[in-house]
Parts: C-alpha cells; sequence; structure tokens
C-alpha cells in the first residue's frame, strides 16, 4: 500500500494510524537498525559472538536502552506489515478480525519474550 | 495519481513493470526480515531465558549455509530500507511525485543505491563465510 490517496476509501482511525507508523517507524529506523547491523555483523560478526559477549555488551546501559527501541520500533514495524499483507488477501470482516487478533498475539508474545531477556539481562550458567 | 496502480480488491494495489518489482521485492524482503527477526529475538532471549543455549544456537548458526542466508538477509534489509526510504519521503514530503516517471526515475535510483550499499557488506559477510565457514586463509 504505497498510495496516499486510499486513506480517502473509508478506513477505521486506527488504520490510518497504521499506515502513518510504517513511514515514522522507517525513518527512525533507517539509523537505528544499520548502526545495530553495521557494529554485530560487520564489526563484531557472527565468529565473535558468546554468552559473554551479550553479557559485556549489556553490561553498558546505554546498550540495553538501544536494544530497547531497536526491539519495540522494529517489530511492531514488522508485524504490522505483515498484518497489512495478510489483510490484503482478506475477504472477509471475520477474517480480518482474526489476522488482527492473531498479529496482536504474536507481537506481544514475542515483543515480551525480547523485552524481559532485556530487562533482566544476562544469566551467567 | 492513478496512471501506475490499478486497484483491484480494496486496498491492493497491482502495478505494473518496473514498479511491480519494487514493490513485490519490498514484501519478500520484510516477510524475509520479519522471520529473521522473530528467530533473532527467540535466541537472544535465551540469555536470560536459557543461558546453556546460547552457545549452542550461535554455533548452529555458523554453519555456511545460513551465512549464506545472512548474505541474501543484508540485500533484503538494505533493499527494504532504501525502497522504504523512498515510499515514505514521497508519501509524507512529496506526494506530487506518484507520477509514472518520477516513480520510474526514484526506483531506478533505489535498485542503483541498494547495490551499492550491499556490495561492501557482501564483500566483509563473504570474507567471513569462507575464512570461519569453509575454514580458508589457514586459522
Amino acid at each position: 500500500m504505497t498510495t496516499s490517496d486510499h486513506l480517502a476509501i473509508k478506513q477505521p482511525r486506527c488504520e490510518a494510524f497504521a499506515w502513518k507508523w510504517m513511514r515514522y517507524s522507517a525513518f527512525l529506523l533507517i539509523p537505528l537498525v544499520w548502526i545495530h547491523a553495521i557494529i554485530q555483523d560487520l564489526i563484531t560478526g557472527g565468529h565473535n559472538l558468546s554468552l559473554e559477549y551479550v553479557h559485556m555488551r549489556w553490561a553498558i546501559f546505554g546498550w540495553r536502552v538501544y536494544d530497547i527501541f531497536l526491539l519495540a520500533f522494529a517489530f511492531s514495524h514488522g508485524v504490522n506489515g505483515l498484518r497489512q499483507v495478510l489483510l490484503d488477501y482478506s475477504k472477509s470482516e471475520s477474517a480480518t478480525k482474526t489476522i488482527n487478533w492473531t498479529m496482536f498475539i504474536f507481537w506481544l508474545v514475542f515483543a515480551s519474550i525480547g523485552a524481559a531477556a532485556l530487562i533482566y539481562g544476562v544469566r551467567i550458567p | 495519481m492513478h496512471d501506475n496502480v490499478n486497484i483491484t480488491l480494496p486496498g491492493f494495489a497491482k502495478y505494473k513493470g518496473k514498479g511491480f518489482y519494487a514493490f513485490i521485492l519490498h514484501r519478500i524482503s520484510g516477510l524475509g526480515t520479519i522471520l529473521f527477526l522473530t528467530l533473532h529475538i527467540t535466541t537472544t532471549a535465551t540469555v536470560f531465558f536459557a543461558p546453556q543455549w546460547y552457545d549452542v544456537l550461535v554455533e548452529i548458526f555458523r554453519n555456511p549455509i545460513i551465512m549464506i542466508a545472512e548474505i541474501i538477509l543484508a540485500f533484503f534489509v538494505i533493499y527494504h530500507g532504501v525502497n522504504g526510504l523512498r515510499i515514505a519521503y514521497v508519501d509524507l514530503i512529496r506526494p506530487d511525485l506518484w507520477k509514472k516517471k518520477p516513480t520510474s526515475r526514484l526506483i531506478s535510483a533505489v535498485f542503483i543505491v541498494t547495490f551499492l550499499l550491499w556490495l561492501p557488506a557482501a564483500g566483509i559477510l563473504g570474507y567471513n563465510l569462507l575464512k570461519y565457514g569453509f575454514n580458508l586463509f589457514g586459522s
């Protein structure tokens, strides 16, 4: 959905908000995701990843705040995007409702798992 | 406005030509990224929920097949970002650009920028693949 005037077609107000959310979060996600990917994938690299590394990284409070932002914006953008794709194939009111609830629960479960790990941190066995 | 967009199902835009590839690639890259992101959140969360599993999972991700998938993922994320920036910019700031010619030009620019940004990333990830995935260059 890349046209701006389809908003003129009767849509619930929350859908207009979701539509705008995708675009505003996009501007924020460009620096957030790319800095994250450059540091973790290109500078650190997967071969240097370990429990000890995550422990060290999250000892710095700023990185935890950074990761909270990343989780909040990237995951909601992603799940809402998936929801919008699925809704394109929805042909009934009830299908739309099912998609919306499934996506909300999906978002809630995984966002909570990620947030819990970020808040409580690494448990060194 | 409607010269390059056909509305078929409500909300489902059917594009033609270059616009179609930009649209479909945006969806495929988005779906690939959310799949990865869900996996990434879950595996990273084991540092708290099951710390003894974390290093085991990281070891599995050092598989060359997954390292190749990572290079494709890098392309997806870069494309999704550059093309998404185009969509957000035109929708929110320059809606007058939603016409056939400027759209076509912008999409070409998106593909070029994506490729230029992906090349160095693919170079570094490809080097890591050869070095750590296939144990080349000695160690």
